[in-house]
This record gives C-alpha cells, structure tokens and sequence, in this order.
C-alpha cells in the first residue's frame, strides 16, 4: 500500500468510528415514552406533573386475551418542581428510565392551575422543546386533579390518553359541543388580541381511585369513566368560566369547526318534535364599521337530513319542509346569539371576532386594538343569519306515526 | 482554475438549489408581517436588476472571474486590496451559512452533540466536493434537485389535503406602511438573492457563456417565485405570529401535517431538503471562495488550498458568533448592511462605471492606431 492509499484507509476507518450515529445514542430500553402530561399545582406552589408512561410490553401483551393478574398498560410517575424543566430533572428520581416526549399527544392542565396562575406559563417549554409536538391536544380538568385524567383507566382504549384523544376528536365530529385544539392553537390564541382560547374539559365521574386499578377494566360499565364536560373559557391567559351544550356549540359553529350535529326543534307547539341533523356546514364572518363603531356578521349556511320526528308530520309537502327549515335556522339564530350574549359578560372573545375586524379593518383596528375585549367586544353589534337546507329525509316520507291510530294528527 | 465546463441546465440547478438553500429555512422579509411573501417577489425584482449588473460587468470580461477583472478595472494594487476584500467576503459567507446549518441540525435534531462536529462533518463533505471539482457538484446537482422537487410537491399536496392552509392568516394585506413594505422588499435583495453574486466566480466554466443570462434570469425568477409560495404557505399554516416565533418556520409547518392518522411527523422531508439545500450553498460558497484566492493568489492547482482553507472556514463558523440568537441578529441586522450592500451593490456598480470607462479608453485607443 502506498503512503496516499494508508492514509485515506486511516481516514476511513476512524470516521467509521466516529460518525456511525452513536453520539448521544438512545436504546429504547433506555427510554419511557410519556403519552400524557398532567399538571397539577400542589400546595406549596410548585407544579406536580404526572407522566402518564406507555408499558409497551403490556400493550401488545393484552391482545393475546392476558388474564386479570395483568399490570395495566401505562404507569403514571409524579414529580414536582417550580418549573416544567425541573419537573423533568426531578422525575429522573423516580423512574429508570429517561422520559421520551415524541409521542405525547395530551397535556392535561388542572382547572385550579389554569384559574390562578394562567395556562401561559406552563406551556412555554412544551412550545419550545424540540421533541413535543405542536399537535399535541390540550384539555382542562374540569371539577378533578389533572392527575385523575391520567390514572383513569379505559375500557375500549389500552392507552388512556388515547381515549381522551378520540373521545374529543369523535365527540368534535358528532356533536360539536368540545373543541379539539392542539398547542399551537391555544398559544395562537392567547397570543392574539383578537381572540381568546376555548380548551376542552374533561371529568372522572365516580371515585377517581377506583378507576385506577385494572380490576376496574373487569366490569362491563366502568366505575369511574373519563367524560367530557364543558368547555373552559380563557382570559388573559386564565380560566373564567365554563360554557357548555349550545352555548359551546355556536362558538364551534362561529369559529366554522362544527363538522355535524343534530338540532331539535318544536312543531306544532309540540316541544321537541323533530331531529335535524346537520350533514355540511359553512360559516362566513365578515366585519365592518357601521356608524363609525365595528359591525360583525356572521352568515351559516348548513345542509342536512331529517333524522326523526316524534309527532306526525306530512314531510312529503316541500312548503312543510320550508316552514321546518325556517324554524331550524331562528332557532339557531336564537342559540348563537344567545351564546353570544354570554360570552360578553366574560369579556372573552373566544369566537375571534377581533381577528376578523383586524383582517378587514386594519386601520380601525390599530385604535382598538388595546381595548377591543374590555370595552369593544361587550358592546359589539353582531348580526346573525342562518339559512337552513333540509336536503333528505332519510329511508322513510312519512313516519308510520302517521298511520298509527292513535296518531295525534 | 481548473478545466471544467458546466452545461447551461446545470446552472441553472446550482442556481436554485443554492438560492433556496438557506433562505427556506431562516424566514425573510418578515418585517412586512403577513406580507412577507410579497415582500419577498419584490425583492426577487430587485434580485433580477443585480443579476443584470453583474452579468454587464461580466461581459466585459469573458473567461475571466472578479477577482481577476478587479484589477484590470481598478489598477493592480488597488484592484488587489478589493479583491482580497472580496475573498475574505466569500468566505465569511462560506461560515455563516455553515453555521446556518450546523445549528438547524442541533437544535432539531441533535441537541447534545457539539456544534464543532457537526460542522466538521459538513466541512469533510464540503471538502471532498470542492476537491472534485465544479463538473461533479453540478451533476450531483441535477440527481438532488429531482429529489428536492419531489418532497417539495408532496409536502404541498400532503398540505393541501391536511387542511392546514388557511389563507385568512394573509390578511390583512398591505396591513403596515408603504415603507415598511418597501424595507422588508430591500431587505430581500440582497439575502437571498443578492448572494447570486458569487456565481460570477463560475460563469468562466459555462459550455455557452451567452446563455447565461437568460438562465440567470430564470433561476432568480423561479427560485423567487418557489421562496415566495413557501412563505406563504408558512404564512397561511402558522400565522404570522407562531412564525415569526419560530426559529424554522417550515419545520413547524410541516409538523402539523397530519393526515389519516399514519402519514404524519414528516420531519424527514424537512430534514432531507435542507441537507441537501445546505450542501450546495456551503460547497458552492466555499468553492467559489478557493477559486477566488487561488485566482489571486496565482495557485495553479487550485486543490491545494481546500484543506487549509477548509479549515479555516470550519473554524470561523465556530468562531463568528457566541450563540445562535447573536448569530441571526448578526446575519440580519449587520451583516446586509455592512457586507451586502458594499458587495452587492456598492462596488459592482463602481465596476460597471470602471469597465464602461476603460473600454471607451480602448476603443479610442484602438481608433487612434487605425
């Protein structure tokens, strides 16, 4: 071999060494992927995360029919410190292996936390740390410990974030009274002037303790399950109040995030009559000056089917179909207005009307930009117009109540 | 110099690869907020006028590089001094945008392993491309733009179909002044399009120097065009202030992709794109910088200056800044204005006037012995 050909052999050989990836190398044994995040806020201050752990072995092992003396499929580990970086350091005491945050989908924020200090705070190093992700769904602890939500197990999901996950994604879909926001949605919201957050609550029902153990998952009705419950509205960073059912709704439905639900609606003076379900639906807010004062309007053209009527109606007759569709859209008109005239005592413009003033009013809202939420969102002249299609009526005309003798017709 | 000949498509390739190579990732023009992406085709017109420039200077010369035209133009020792200036130019760049790229894959992917061995790791690249000369850079160039082309439209379908564009984060459009527009557009010019500059280094290898121009033109054109959409879509995904506080606004925007719960954490296909973006901005900018010293310098083989000044490029992307917010004030608070504009713009046009000068000289000369 030649001085040149031993030379670049040397080289070779030593980048071998040096480049092939193990610097700062991670086994996985080494690592314990945290699927949620709770913070809660303990007595002395601090903040007390718990880390809702996936035990691989066990979810895999479960489908193989595993019996009742099974260790559940997460473990949760708490661990205090002032700030979220210290909570990490601090849980290095208690578990063996190294938290892995890639795969977290769920911050869990409890409600005393979120009211006193503000969610901002917390945040933060999920923002800027580079193995969370920006998708990952934020939720609120309504009425329980952050803690609860995480401990809790589930009965269809293995992994009890993951049913937090779906529960919110399909409950968004179906009824449209919880939003599903991710981190970069809350931080989008509390940065802007125009807008405040909305975040998702979610309770344990029951005894939060019972729901830890995995004999809980023995029974056919879970003693503690997880549930959704009402919608956290946020203020400068912190919880002010709760809204829920309509009121939540129409805020989805301003924000044009409602995906489908159903409307019930009275006919012929009978009190919840008929069914509407609403297949597609599209939101449009403008703004404007009208008087030298802001002006919003907001215009909702939805599309959907009848899905069921408890009283007679002749569904064949299109000028009964019309009327229905008339009813449909005031009574929307009547909840979002509604639910606007709500969310103006809290001064918290969660339908982000002051981003769509800002979007088709710059200059104007250079001047109210300071007080749009104390002063201009409480007074703020919004107008509302539904325009309803009823487009089927599912497999049936008439309902066979129509038939029934004793038919109230 | 050393003998190759590159094809008129080959620089054009080497032109938008290295005109989107940094600019991508380190968002541009954002002074003008939402309007950032129109700020940027204002400043892709802007990137046109300078390219016209130094291609006039250029055509005075043919076959010759700036650092061997300065001197005919401004005298020998004065023409010396600058082009020295020029090399020195050139390699600071050649630092900067490593350091651009060694702290990118630190932040992002590597956290706890040294900025030095990263960028020493580029460097043995850097190195062993510059070594093989322009011919194979610009072949590898035409195989990775394919690539790049392809995750960039997939990216964007994969965008499109996840929902995440939202174009009412644009508006409001023409939110600030006039003039705040008008100085994000100059801020523009000269990063990223006024780096076009260094390819004067490069013209001498052309199979078809008259083409350059027009292939010139185009790179700018569409490179500028590619740079603005990115924006906008970053704009329309992100909103202009998760934007502007992230450090990689396309990371960020191709970290919401998520997309029948499997095709999501596409991270790859920004990680792909910009190593190879970053590969032809720093061996294009440290190439272009040897050439230059070899030129003045008289080297003949040029290959003999790669290792040292290899290093002293590595080095100095250690040593330009303590951290990486010092190095981002750095490159756009002082580096555009008191590099880019002299480089640029200042003293190409001095060139122009010089070049325009003497060659009246020697046509009245040329007049007078007939």
């Amino acid at each position: 071999m030649s001085r040149k050909r031993t030379f670049l052999f040397g080289i070779l050989a030593s980048l071998s060494v040096f480049t092939s990836g193990c610097w700062s190398e991670r086994q996985l044994t080494d690592i314990a992927m945290v699927a949620a995040v709770a913070i809660d806020r303990n007595e002395e201050g601090q903040y007390e995360a718990s880390y809702q752990f996936f035990n691989p072995g066990n979810i895999a092992g479960g489908l193989q029919g595993g019996g009742g003396g099974q260790s559940p499929p997460v473990a949760v580990y708490t661990a205090t410190g002032d700030t979220i970086m210290e909570v990490h350091g601090n849980m290095s005491r208690k578990i063996s292996r190294e938290p892995y945050y890639s795969h977290t989908n769920l911050v869990v924020i409890s409600e005393e936390l979120a009211k006193k200090e503000g969610i901002a705070p917390v945040l933060e190093a999920f923002d800027r740390g580079s193995q969370f992700r920006v998708t990952t769904s934020v939720v609120i602890a309504h009425g329980v410990k952050a803690k609860d939500l995480v401990t809790t197990l589930a009965a269809l999901d293995k992994v009890p974030s993951q049913k937090i996950m779906q529960t919110l994604e399909s409950t968004e879909k179906a009824l449209g009274e919880n939003i599903d926001i991710d981190l970069e949605e809350v931080i989008n919201a509390l940065v802007s002037p125009g807008r405040e957050p909305m975040i998702s609550g979610f309770t344990v029902k029951g005894d939060p303790k019972a729901g830890t153990k995995q004999e809980s998952l023995q029974a056919t009705e879970m003693p503690s399950p997880i549930v959704a419950d009402g919608n956290a509205v946020f203020k400068n960073g912190k919880l002010v109040g709760w809204i829920e059912g309509t009121d939540a709704r129409s805020v989805l439905w301003v924000m044009d995030r409602l995906q489908s639900t159903t409307i019930t609606t009275a006919w012929a003076g009978q009190k919840d009559a008929l069914s509407y379900r609403v297949v597609r639906q599209k939101t449009n807010v403008s703004a404007d000056m009208k008087n030298g004062k802001p002006h919003i309007s907001v215009h909702i053209h939805m599309e959907g089917d009848i899905g069921e009527v408890t009283v007679p109606i002749n569904l064949k007759d299109p000028k009964t179909l019309e009327k229905i569709e008339k009813d449909i859209g005031k009574q929307v008109k009547k909840e979002i207005e509604t639910s606007i005239r709500h969310t103006k005592k809290r001064k918290a413009d969660i339908f982000g009307f002051g981003e769509v003033f800002h979007r088709a009013e710059p200059k104007e809202w250079k001047k109210v930009e300071k007080k749009w939420e104390d002063e201009i969102f409480p007074h703020l002249a919004v107008d509302v117009s539904v325009e309803t299609f009823i487009r089927r009526t599912g497999l049936r005309n008439n309902s066979y109540l129509s038939e029934m003798k004793n038919g109230k017709e | 110099m050393e003998k190759a000949k590159i094809s008129p498509r080959q620089l054009f390739v080497l032109m938008v690869l290295f005109q989107l190579g940094s600019s991508i990732i380190i968002p541009v023009g954002l002074t003008a907020k939402q309007d950032a992406w129109l700020a940027i085709l204002g400043g892709m017109a802007g990137g046109l006028l300078l390219f016209l420039l130094y291609y006039k200077v250029g055509s005075y010369y043919p076959g010759l590089v700036p650092t061997e035209y300065m001197p005919k133009i401004w005298g020998p020792v004065l023409g010396k001094i600058f082009a020295f200036l020029y090399v020195l130019y050139l390699f600071y760049l050649a630092a900067r945008v490593l350091r651009d790229f060694g702290e990118m894959l630190v932040i992002f992917a590597y956290p706890e392993t040294p900025l030095f061995i990263i960028n020493l790791l580029w460097m043995v690249l850097v190195v062993y491309t510059v070594r093989k000369g322009i011919e194979a850079l610009a072949r590898t160039g035409e195989i990775l733009f394919t690539v790049v082309a392809i995750l960039a439209v997939t990216s964007f379908i994969l965008l499109v179909f996840n929902g995440s564009i939202d174009t009412r984060n644009l508006q409001p459009v023409f939110e600030e002044k006039p003039i705040t527009l008008l100085k994000a557009m100059g801020e523009s010019v000269t990063f990223p399009f006024g780096e076009i500059l260094v390819f004067t280094m490069i013209y001498p290898y052309l199979t078809q120097l008259k083409k350059a121009k027009r292939v010139g033109l185009y790179a700018v054109l569409i490179s500028g065009l590619i740079l603005s959409v990115t924006m906008a879509i970053n704009l329309s995904v992100l909103g202009f202030s998760l934007l502007s506080r992230s450090q990689f606004p396309l990371l960020s925007t191709i970290q919401t992709i998520q997309l029948a719960e499997f095709l999501e954490r596409l991270d790859v296909f920004f990680m792909i794109g910009v190593i190879i973006g970053g590969f032809f901005k720093i061996t294009i900018f440290v190439y272009v910088a040897i050439m230059g010293a070899a030129s003045l310098f008289k080297v003949k083989e040029s290959s003999h200056l790669v290792f040292p000044l290899g290093l002293i490029t590595l080095f100095l992307s250690i040593g330009i800044a303590g951290n990486f917010p010092e190095h981002i004030r750095e490159g756009l608070d002082v580096v555009p204005l008191y590099l880019h504009l002299p480089f640029q713009v200042i003293f190409p046009l001095l060139l122009l006037v010089g070049a325009i000068l003497r060659n009246k000289k020697k046509q009245k000369k040329q007049l007078a012995t007939k």
